[in-house]
């Protein structure tokens, strides 16, 4: 996993420190948020919408065998190939096997949060491939050598002189930083690229079982330039990502396009049923279709956890996620951030020493779940998250303590009676204003930003026998 | 590479029971469609809404109005481009109209598919073309979407490699929503290769969520609607 700092905190501090990053996140997740609202009023009842859609979630999920074995048949029907990956590993060898086979230097890649999932690019730089991710966002984040800040918007986070300073070594000249220029500056680099390619990898918004189609939505074009100009084409996709039909696609391509950007349909929307027909002048003659499981089948066997696989991806919980806003994608350290990332995150990665941090970035607000196009309990996800990991055992040694010391002094009222008094009496170092501030680690995790208030002279419960004697 | 069976076996178990061996049903939740009352209210809002993206757009009711307003946009550019006789690059076959069109302003079509014998070449050809004109087979009022599938005597980067895009489109193919354009083309039986829906030019977001049109696709876009 990419990661910028080592340890949470510092990732945490960095990132509110930085205020670009903050007003930037801001900013960028106000407008989608608006632009969702928008384009989500105009519908009507999106109550409903958002009940279809976690409808033929919830049923594509609970059959997930059945259409997974429908589209592979449909695919290799028409002539393509599919290749089952169960982990990472399995995926990156895949790939690297279908490009070594068919000699490819120049590979173009569109969108695909997969391959950031298992770390393709690296890989396949190993052997000796050119890699170019073609959507504008992830290409200025590849040039930096950084992972996606948010799901939509990967490079969110720069500025746009920081971007004209990224560009300027490949353009060789000074670049101005206006984005007309830049976005000129990568359509003509990239024209180049797009028509060399022998390898296009994509990304697969969902795949139809029925019909064995690859469904694409992009809107800078890339992605059609990826399925359209190279002679081989490597489709990746978590393996949830079906719809049984063409007909749910109206319901799902609604939601998606909606919740992500605000726009009615995304600019590019392609229906792919590959391999090209032989009289076709265009599109690929050859076909793969990665599917990779990645401990998905786990979270399917699991009750609680299942409906995290109805997510479509679009990023609606992130623009509304108070935790989110303040500190942005990379404090997370992992590819999937924002509500869904903590949640998933854990459940792929199957590794709570890493990533059991993550159900914790949540003030458990309940913004997520309502943002949520298909409906997923994201926060109730979350505090579940949290029960998991407390009882296997894997919260800090210092935290397990804590919460011994509570459950001694709480079960022994007169022990606790006397700490209470000796308290009022001990703590007037730490006292300022009538709030405690200050004081050694643990204590200082919560005052560093924050003050508590003091221990009572009196007690309640001293209180209270004085009322009731 | 993990054989298919199982693979599919482990969910089956995952799930709790055996695969199902016929569709499984569900009942479809229903939701509220957008509905227009007649085909020239469909139009107008078709090319409203193409608009609003950044498209340009004109409803045509004869050839006249067909070569005037291909003239109007076009004219002026024509006289600039270099490269004259493959500029223009186009369906082998375009609706009726826009073949009558282009022959009476004496503009000459490459057709892309015949143009070249290999792809390399074609593509190259396309890239220095400074317009790509296609027909559609669907189109959405709602969205302002072109719906358009592949076919032997198209070419899919007609409408993607030259930096202006300009489609044909009769009234009679415009629809209200993306759904019943679905249900049109679920009824097709085996898809085309691709079906491209395409609203708007080419745009990004990517730098400080600054709109910028025409990263990748076409910048400008054009669509005649032929009122049949």
């Amino acid at each position: 996993m990419t990661m910028y700092n080592p340890t949470i905190d510092q990732r945490v501090d960095e990132a509110l420190a930085n205020d670009f990053l903050r007003l930037a996140t801001r900013r960028a997740t106000d407008r989608l948020r608006n632009n969702k609202y928008k384009a989500t009023a105009e519908l009507g009842d999106w109550e409903k919408w958002r009940q279809a859609g976690e409808t033929i979630r919830t049923h594509v999920v609970a059959n997930l065998d059945f259409y997974l074995q429908q589209l592979i048949g449909q695919i290799e029907k028409q002539g393509g190939h599919v290749h089952l990956a169960k982990t990472p590993a399995d995926a990156i060898a895949i790939v690297r096997k279908i490009v070594a086979d068919n000699n490819s230097k120049n590979v173009i890649k569109s969108k695909s949060m997969i391959s950031e999932e298992i770390h393709l690019n690296h890989a396949l730089e190993e052997d000796g491939s050119t890699v170019i991710e073609t959507d504008l966002g992830e290409y200025i984040i590849q040039i930096a050598g950084e992972p996606p800040s948010h799901i939509i918007v990967p490079a969110m986070h720069k500025t746009r002189q920081q971007v004209a300073d990224l560009f300027e070594p490949i353009a060789g000249h000074v670049l101005s930083s206006d984005t007309p220029t830049l976005t000129r500056f990568v359509r003509l680099q990239m024209r180049e690229r797009f028509l060399q390619g022998d390898i296009g990898i994509t990304g697969c918004n969902f795949a139809v079982a029925n019909t064995g189609s690859i469904v694409m939505v992009t809107n800078e074009g890339n992605g059609r330039m990826v399925s359209t100009l190279p002679r081989v084409q490597i489709t990746l996709m978590g393996m949830e990502r079906i719809v049984p039909s063409f007909r749910e696609l109206d319901v799902m391509l609604n939601l998606l396009a909606r919740s992500a950007t605000g726009q009615r349909l995304s600019s590019y929307t392609s229906i792919l049923t590959p391999p090209k027909r032989a009289s076709e002048a265009d599109g690929p003659e050859e076909f793969h279709l990665v599917i990779l499981d990645h401990n998905r089948s786990e979270i399917l066997g699991d009750q609680t956890f299942r409906p995290a696989l109805n997510c479509i991806r679009c990023g609606a919980c992130f623009n509304v996620c108070p935790v989110y806003r303040q500190i942005g994608g990379h404090a997370y350290g992992s590819v999937y951030a924002g509500p869904i990332g903590s949640v998933i995150t854990p459940l792929l990665e199957k590794d709570w020493k890493t990533w059991g941090h993550l159900p914790y970035f949540s003030s458990l607000c309940g913004a997520c779940s309502e943002a949520c196009p298909v409906r997923i309990p994201l926060h109730d996800l979350l505090v579940k998250l949290r029960a998991r990991k407390t009882l296997s055992g894997h919260t800090p040694q210092i935290e397990q303590q804590i919460f011994k010391t509570y459950r001694y002094f709480f079960t022994h009222e007169k022990i606790l009676r006397r700490a209470l008094r000796l308290g009022s009496r001990l703590q007037w170092p730490l006292v300022r204003n009538g709030r405690i501030s200050g004081g050694p680690p643990p204590l200082s995790n919560w005052t560093k930003s924050r003050t508590l208030p003091k221990v009572a002279t009196k007690s309640f419960m001293q209180m209270w026998s004085e009322l009731n004697p | 590479m993990t054989n298919t069976n199982e693979f599919i076996n482990q969910l089956a178990s995952k799930l709790g029971r055996a695969t199902p061996t016929e569709t499984p049903n569900y009942v479809a939740s229903n939701v509220p469609q957008y509905r227009l009352s007649n085909p020239k209210e469909r139009a107008s809002i078709f090319l409203d809404n193409w608009q609003a993206l950044g498209g340009k757009g004109a409803i045509v009711e004869s050839l006249e109005d067909t070569v005037q307003c291909l003239r109007g946009w076009f004219g002026d550019l024509l006289a600039a481009w270099p490269n004259k006789p493959q500029a223009i690059i186009a369906w082998d076959l375009l609706p009726t109209v826009a073949e009558y069109a282009f022959k009476a302003l004496e503009w000459p079509l490459v057709r892309y598919t015949q143009a070249a014998q290999t792809a390399v070449d074609r593509y190259s050809l396309a890239a220095l073309a400074e317009l790509g004109v296609t027909g559609a087979d669907r189109g959405i009022a709602l969205s302002g979407t072109l719906v358009i599938n592949s076919h032997p005597q198209r070419g899919r980067a007609i409408s993607l490699l030259p930096p202006r895009h300009l489609t044909f489109i009769e009234a009679s193919k415009l629809r209200d929503n993306l759904f019943e354009v679905l249900e049109e083309l679920a009824s097709l039986g085996i898809p085309p290769s691709a079906i491209e829906m395409i609203s708007g030019p080419s745009r990004t977001s990517d730098i400080e969520m600054d709109l910028s049109i025409g990263v990748h696709g076409p910048i400008e876009v054009y669509v005649v609607v032929i009122d049949d």
